[in-house]
């Protein structure tokens, strides 16, 4: 086991240096000229003497490889360099903008994990009944709504109509609820099919058929095969918090909630480079990290693939 | 089983109910007798309120920022300074500073803050490239306390417009310099507004106060809760569900003509527009491949049905323009060519300029289809919608348009490098037209200069706009103007679609919702809420 985790931490150390040189080389294919635009970005009229003056500053004159190095070594020491747009530090922008996603992010996850797991075992014990037809019709429709769409009919539902909550911003506790709602419907609609499929394959699985004939009761068998059910969806859940924490950007925008997606679609709007840089690595190993958490987690889960590793 | 039923009936209940709430009319009046606050809705945030720099909001800067003067219904009336007396030769300005007059954090308006301002803006002049005032700027000298002059290199005449202005000709306390500058940024946004910014949380809400000693007649309202919201529906919903209290905007910035069009008939907002501010206009690039022909740019102007845009897409909200600038503008009120959507004009003028019809549809010559593309920013869906109109005009006389929606870095590049055949215009409007706005056409990063460009008489054009600024014969000025508008018109470089006007919603009970002179300002001062 030792040995698997370190040999895999190793592997992240070229798929890190391949992300960061791929975010670097994206936005220097850009067709924009980085020196112009952080000199547009604050109104100013470029000129060929402001654009000479400030790619200089930048280091803009430097060889490729050059300021790639240098911008990974500050990288690496959590220096971004400073957003175009407000010249503030990139780094301290995003970790302000961080918690509030982190929130949304996890307030999402909890949503998602109950109520998968509730209509995914209701509709899997209930097989073909009204209730799992319903359910699954729901969940479908849940999967089709866009979301910036969906956000907009439950804000109008529930703030506008109900005066339940408020439409949009972090100002209160519940505030929350609403982007939350809005960001779990897509994983939603994909947990209680998993976990609602799952079970029923392994409802048909020969221990299920021996439990029974040894007489245990339904629900012990039914935990058993719940149990051996969540495999497939443990994986996928650890795959989306990543994705969950990158794909606020639409809802955060709808919600005027201060996170980093929000940041993001400024940044790139602006064209601030240094800022989208930033986000793509910091996302990038975000997924990395989270990708090797739930390997290893799979590994320690189940008794198999620990003995392979 | 039957517990089930119940809830499943429950919330179909519930679902419809409220859908067919949703359904009904207005919601009923808001009870304002208690309010004190105001929630106002934006796209965005304040940001960095230096009034030297361009990076903060506009309406943000002139809340707590003041001028020398201001620019009021058209004219020129004092602010910080009393009164001001104008040497003969137009080349210095003594101003009578307000006496009594204080920084919201205790330091003296005097002289000396006036100087120390307005030195650390010529300091800046490269970010001040687009107005002509910073560079004629020669000395700025304290006469005495309350005396401040402002000599000039030449006799510079809309000095006294462009110092009233909202920016950058507006004083932030001597305390907030940082390095005796503010090029840099400031460390506190202190001015002698109305209002004092008493808290900003970034991407998130910024609140105003009302500043308690201020020299003028104080404002009704006690806080201003400025309420960042980026997506315009939710603002909508926010209005609707009473969190917003007002949204302004210019040019379908924050409310879009049909949703405003609807909270009109509603009856449980008011609506308000501004007379005609700026110019909305079409440039046709005088240097691109098919366009260079002026016959072509002439045969565009004809072929464009501007009442379907204003009637169809605008609701009627704004006025048909036939010329670039309204009469109603300084200077603009002269005799010019105007065109009338004529399409058999069109084809007779494309076929004068060799242009046949193919097969096809679209014309040809010399084996070039005539095909040209319209770019615009993608975030102004109501640009794309009167693009789309255009089109439709043109593919009538034979002329294939594409359109183009790019994000904006992308649209400004189009736009500087001059990589385009049409593209959107929108002057700055009072009080910044006509001088500022011309005298941005010599300016390469402009798309005007970039349209102007092909023309034969783009130097002679460039420096008779120079000599304007700097003539102080009236008569003479007035002249030089005509002569300017008169060729740009007849040379065909923009097509006049209508003058924008300002919009505004807000609930019933809040009072006082007027617009000032520049479409980028926000009179909160002159709210109040009344039931």
């Amino acid at each position: 086991m030792k040995n698997y985790i370190v040999k895999r931490l190793l592997w992240m150390i070229p798929i890190l240096i391949g992300i960061s040189f791929f975010a670097f080389v994206l936005i220097n294919l850009s067709p924009s000229d980085p020196a112009e635009v952080a000199i547009r970005v604050n109104e100013i009229t470029p000129t060929a003497e402001n654009i000479a003056q400030m790619r200089e500053q930048l280091g803009l004159d430097d060889p490729f490889m050059t300021r790639y190095l240098t911008w990974l070594s500050n990288a690496l020491q959590g220096d971004f360099g400073n957003s175009y747009a407000n010249n503030k530090p990139v780094g301290e922008e995003i970790a302000k903008a961080l918690p509030p996603t982190l929130y949304l992010a996890g307030v999402s996850l909890l949503i998602i994990v109950v109520v998968s797991v509730g209509a995914g075992v209701l509709c899997a014990v209930k097989e073909d009944s009204i209730t799992d037809k319903t359910m699954r019709a729901i969940v479908f429709v849940g999967t089709a709504i866009p979301g910036f769409w969906a956000g907009i009919l439950l804000m109008w539902l529930f703030a506008v109509k109900l005066k339940w909550l408020p439409t949009s911003g972090m100002t209160t506790p519940v505030a929350v609820l609403l982007p939350a709602v809005t960001l779990s419907l897509g994983y939603i609609a994909t947990y209680v099919r998993l976990i609602r499929n799952n079970m029923i394959h392994n409802k048909r699985e020969n221990y299920v058929l021996y439990g029974r004939v040894r007489g245990l009761k339904e629900q012990t068998i039914m935990k058993h095969v719940f149990k051996n059910s969540l495999q497939t969806s443990l994986t996928a859940l650890g795959m989306s918090i990543p994705k969950l924490i990158a794909g606020t950007v639409v809802i955060e925008n709808i919600f005027a909630w201060p996170g980093i997606g929000r940041l993001c679609v400024t940044a790139i709007f602006n064209r601030d480079f240094p800022m989208i840089q930033a986000y793509v690595l910091i996302m990038a190993v975000l997924f990395v990290f989270c990708n090797l958490l739930v390997d290893l987690g799979s590994v320690w889960i189940d008794p198999r693939r620990r003995k392979e590793a | 089983m039957k517990l089930k039923k119940g809830l499943a009936v429950l919330i179909t209940a519930v679902l419809c109910t409220s859908i067919l709430a949703g359904c009904s009319g207005a919601s009923a009046k808001t009870d304002v007798s208690t309010k004190e606050e105001l929630n106002y809705a934006c796209t965005k945030d304040i940001r960095d309120i230096n009034p030297h720099l361009y990076s903060g909001e506009m309406s943000a800067q002139n809340m707590v920022f003041e001028g020398l003067t201001k620019n009021e219904g058209g004219e020129v009336k004092p602010a910080l300074a009393e009164s001001w007396e104008i040497s003969a030769d137009g080349l210095e300005y003594t101003f009578h500073l307000r006496k009594g007059v204080t920084f919201t954090d205790g330091a003296a308006f005097n002289a000396a803050a006036v100087k120390l301002n307005m030195d650390a803006i010529v300091g800046n002049l490269e970010r001040h490239a687009w107005l002509d005032m910073v560079n004629e700027i020669k000395e700025n000298v304290v006469v005495d306390e309350h005396t401040f002059k402002l000599v000039l290199k030449h006799p510079y005449y809309p000095t006294l417009v462009e110092l009233g202005l909202t920016r950058p000709f507006r004083f932030i306390s001597p305390n907030c310099f940082v390095n005796g500058t503010t090029k840099e940024g400031v460390n506190g946004y202190v001015g002698t507004g109305p209002w004092v910014l008493s808290e900003h949380v970034d991407n998130q809400y910024a609140t105003f106060t009302q500043n308690e000693t201020y020299w003028g007649e104080k404002t009704k309202i006690k806080t201003i809760n400025w309420k960042v919201m980026p997506d315009p529906q939710t603002i909508l919903l926010a209005l609707q569900n009473g969190e917003v209290d007002l949204l302004f905007g210019a040019d379908g910035d924050q409310v879009d003509l049909d949703s405003y069009k609807k909270l009109e008939e509603e009856g449980a907002y008011k609506t308000y527009s501004s007379e005609p501010v700026a110019s909305r206009a079409i440039l046709i690039n005088s240097k691109a491949p098919i366009t260079k022909d002026i016959k072509v740019r002439e045969a565009i102007e004809y072929a464009v049905n501007k009442t379907n845009i204003i009637q169809g897409i605008l609701n009627g909200s704004e006025d048909q323009a036939d010329t670039l600038l309204s009469k109603d503008v300084p200077y603009c009120n002269i005799e010019l060519k105007t065109i009338t959507y004529n399409q058999e004009k069109t084809k007779q003028l494309l076929e004068e300029a060799g242009w046949k019809l193919g097969t096809d549809g679209v014309r040809e010559k010399d084996g070039q289809k005539c095909e040209i593309t319209l770019s615009y920013n993608s975030k102004n869906a109501q640009e794309g919608t009167i693009a789309t109109s255009i089109q439709a005009d043109l593919a009538a006389v034979g002329i294939k348009m594409n359109i183009l929606g790019e994000e904006k870095q992308a649209f400004l590049d189009r736009q500087k490098t001059g990589d385009f055949d049409l593209q959107y215009s929108l002057s700055w409007g009072t009080p910044y037209d006509p001088q500022s706005y011309v005298s941005s056409w010599r300016i390469p990063a402009h798309g005007d200069y970039q349209a102007q460009a092909g023309l034969e008489k783009k130097q002679w054009l460039d420096e008779t706009i120079t000599k304007i600024m700097t003539e102080s014969d009236e008569t003479k000025r007035a002249a030089m103007y005509k002569e300017v508008l008169t060729y740009i018109n007849d040379q065909f470089v923009y097509i006049p679609i209508s003058y924008s006007k300002t919009k505004a919603v807000a609930i019933t009970g809040l009072e006082g919702v007027t617009f000032n002179d520049s479409q980028y300002e926000i009179p909160f001062e002159k709210m109040y809420f009344s039931n």
